[in-house]
């Protein structure tokens, strides 16, 4: 709502609203800090008030470049005021852009091209918290972050097992052995403490990745997710399966992803196809079952569970599995909607042989993940 | 101010450079690499007269590297060496957990420091979660507690400069307490502006043939995009060699001063001639 007010700090105060109704995050701190800085430059000049505004209120990069159109908006908006009657409705928003446009970009960010041009939709959703966006969803910009945040993510999960020189409060005993014998050169002088920790059981995991047609909005993100994982945590093996099964964890170690995917073949048969679960687990069982499958194996499988293969065999792989591997964790990108429950065919036999089924649909699923891979 | 240090901006630096000074807010910087971010806390420490205090992040990095630690060598060695005095345990307690064993971290140091300091904490993305939210404390609350000593106040609130690649998102708290800046790759006229003045001897024809070159080199999908800091080496490089005009035997002998990746350096060696002709750069030897 813009109406028009005659005292400048007040309209700074209403600028503030406007923007907060924006999603900007704008508190009272910063209405005051605004009103305090504007008494160190000259505010008639039209380009360091614009300048001031932007460097305390703007406070992260999508917010900076939406900001100019919010600002001759506002102040567009106050110039009309002036002339007629105070108008009683705000500025009237642009809908949304239809989902093929999302669809699209996120298309092009799977080929690799990054789209520096901002879509309409960013303006309106500039603070929005990504983590609990739906994959399918997001805008082309905001693609970057999100790859951001699961990289972030994934380094977190990993690193949770693997910093070796982490404090920690509660385990902090000195290992009498070592201290003595290293500082008998120092006369028996204790100088160096050495600390002992108890040894982790390094859990290996093993991701199953679902890339039939019908995960087809997801799968950019969880190869993603894979992707950023495999950089991180060096024990994992990484397949990828729809009617057959490929292994891409040499892939996935290569540096580039773009390349990573290009190899894994946009067009090349098999990706995007429909999915036989219960063969894909069926050959997986037989060539890499022995070597990989052992007591400190977590399964992770990423799939919505539709399948057009044989019941049986998807069963019978899935108890070989499920007896062989420490944990099975079923991530299914469906789950993640309210009124979901596992009704299709494929789901329903595999369910009693999982011991965790969780959602995948948002990055706040995936922080999720982190909780069942290390209890 | 700064222009006299050497560094050219524009009026969005400025404007929140000078907000931060005025307001004594901290100050977050981000942007791509090799774009002065971290210049310009160095700068600033110059314009003020004032020292300059680094805390480099890093994944791991936690309080006891930030802020202080007792030189535990040291007591021992001590304790050991007063070991037939008479002291009481006091006393000697009190000796060793005294100023002297303790050692300053970059944090502790700028609260303590006689002058107000300029402190700068370089890719704080680096850093854990964890250390963020500590780092929140410290920033609101200007003062660290040591359990053996008391709580230390600040002398002088630093002037903080904290600077990020976006590796990772910030919290929403830390960006609340800070002013926000956006630095990005310069334009035509500031870059050679920035050439000019930090290589002062250079050429003018081969300045700007260079500057066009890197602006171009820029449109290009790299892995790692070279930012001024590359251009200026470049143009000392250049420089060096008594070279006046880019050429594509001078080019492709030089690349590696600003191409850290053997993908791009192929991939620019690949797309050369048409680089070079849209820079406008007409090779002697094809002209023949």
């Amino acid at each position: 709502m813009i109406t028009r007010l005659t005292s400048l700090s007040k309209n700074i105060v209403q600028f503030c609203r406007f923007l907060r109704g924006k999603g900007f995050s704008i508190g009272v701190e910063e209405e005051t800090i605004t009103l305090q800085a504007l008494q160190y430059i000259d505010y008639s000049n039209h380009k360091d008030f614009y300048q001031l505004l932007k460097a305390i209120l703007c406070k992260s990069k999508s917010q900076l470049n939406g900001f100019d159109n919010l600002f001759y908006e506002y102040w567009k908006q106050l110039d009309k005021a002036i002339d007629s009657k105070a108008k009683e409705n705000a500025p009237n928003k642009k809908p949304p852009a239809p989902q093929h446009a999302q669809f699209k970009s996120l298309k092009a960010w799977l080929h690799g091209n990054k789209n520096d041009d901002t879509e309409e939709t960013a303006m309106y959703s500039l603070h929005e918290s990504l983590s609990q966006k739906d994959f399918s969803a997001i805008p082309d910009d905001e693609v970057d972050e999100l790859m951001q945040s699961i990289k972030a993510l994934s380094r977190r999960l990993a690193a949770r097992s693997n910093r070796r020189y982490e404090f920690s409060n509660k385990i902090d005993l000195p290992d009498l052995r070592k201290t003595l014998r290293k500082n008998m050169r120092r006369g028996g002088e204790l100088l160096d403490i050495i600390h002992r920790k108890p040894k982790r059981n390094r859990v290996k995991l093993l991701m199953l990745c679902d890339v039939s047609k019908s995960m087809e909005l997801y799968t950019a993100f969880l190869v993603q997710f894979l992707y950023a994982f495999q950089q991180v945590y060096n024990r994992m093996e990484t397949f990828v399966f729809s009617t057959s099964l490929q292994r891409i964890t040499p892939l996935l170690k290569h540096k580039n992803f773009n390349d990573a995917l290009n190899v894994l073949g946009g067009e090349k048969s098999g990706w995007n196809g429909g999915t036989r679960i219960g063969e894909s687990l069926d050959q997986f069982v037989n060539a890499y079952g022995r070597e990989l499958l052992t007591s400190k194996t977590i399964v992770i499988i990423l799939s919505d569970g539709w399948d057009i293969g044989e019941m049986n065999i998807l069963a019978k792989n899935m108890e070989i599995i499920s007896s062989r591997a420490k944990k099975v964790i079923w991530l299914n990108p469906l789950a993640g909607y309210e009124a979901y429950s596992p009704e299709v065919s494929g789901m329903k036999t595999a369910m009693p042989y999982i011991d965790v089924f969780a959602p995948v649909h948002n990055a706040e699923s995936l922080r999720m993940l982190g909780k069942w891979l290390f209890i | 101010m700064l222009f006299a240090q050497g560094y050219i901006t524009d009026d969005a630096v400025a404007m929140s450079l000078f907000l931060s000074l005025q307001l004594n807010k901290p100050l977050l910087v981000e942007g791509p690499a090799g774009v002065g971010k971290t210049e310009i806390a160095k700068v600033m420490a110059n314009a003020l007269h004032t020292d300059l205090i680094r805390l480099q992040c890093y994944e791991g990095l936690d309080a006891t590297h930030a802020l202080y630690e007792w030189n535990y060598q040291r007591q021992l060695l001590h304790l050991k060496m007063t070991e037939h005095d008479k002291q009481s345990i006091d006393e000697k307690e009190k000796t060793i957990f005294s100023d002297s064993f303790l050692m300053k971290r970059p944090l502790l140091q700028a609260i303590t420091h006689s002058k107000r300091p300029v402190l700068l904490i370089d890719e704080i993305d680096r850093s854990d979660e964890e250390f963020e939210s500590f780092l929140l404390e410290v920033l609101s609350d200007w003062q660290i507690t040591i359990p053996e000593i008391g709580t230390i106040k600040a002398t002088n609130i630093p002037q903080v400069i904290l600077t990020g690649n976006r590796t990772r998102e910030l919290s929403e708290a830390l960006r609340r307490r800070c002013l926000y800046l956006y630095i990005d790759y310069p334009d035509f006229e500031k870059e050679w502006l920035i050439v000019k003045n930090k290589v002062p001897g250079i050429d003018a024809k081969l300045g700007e043939q260079l500057t066009k070159f890197m602006q171009e080199l820029r449109q290009q999908k790299l892995e790692k995009t070279p930012g001024i800091a590359e251009t200026l080496d470049w143009a000392m490089a250049l420089t060096a060699l008594h070279i006046d005009h880019l050429d594509k035997n001078s080019i492709e002998q030089t690349l590696g001063v600003i191409l850290k990746d053997w993908r791009d350096t192929r991939q620019v060696q690949l797309s050369l001639s048409e680089l070079m002709k849209k820079t406008g750069i007409i090779s002697k030897v094809d002209a023949l």
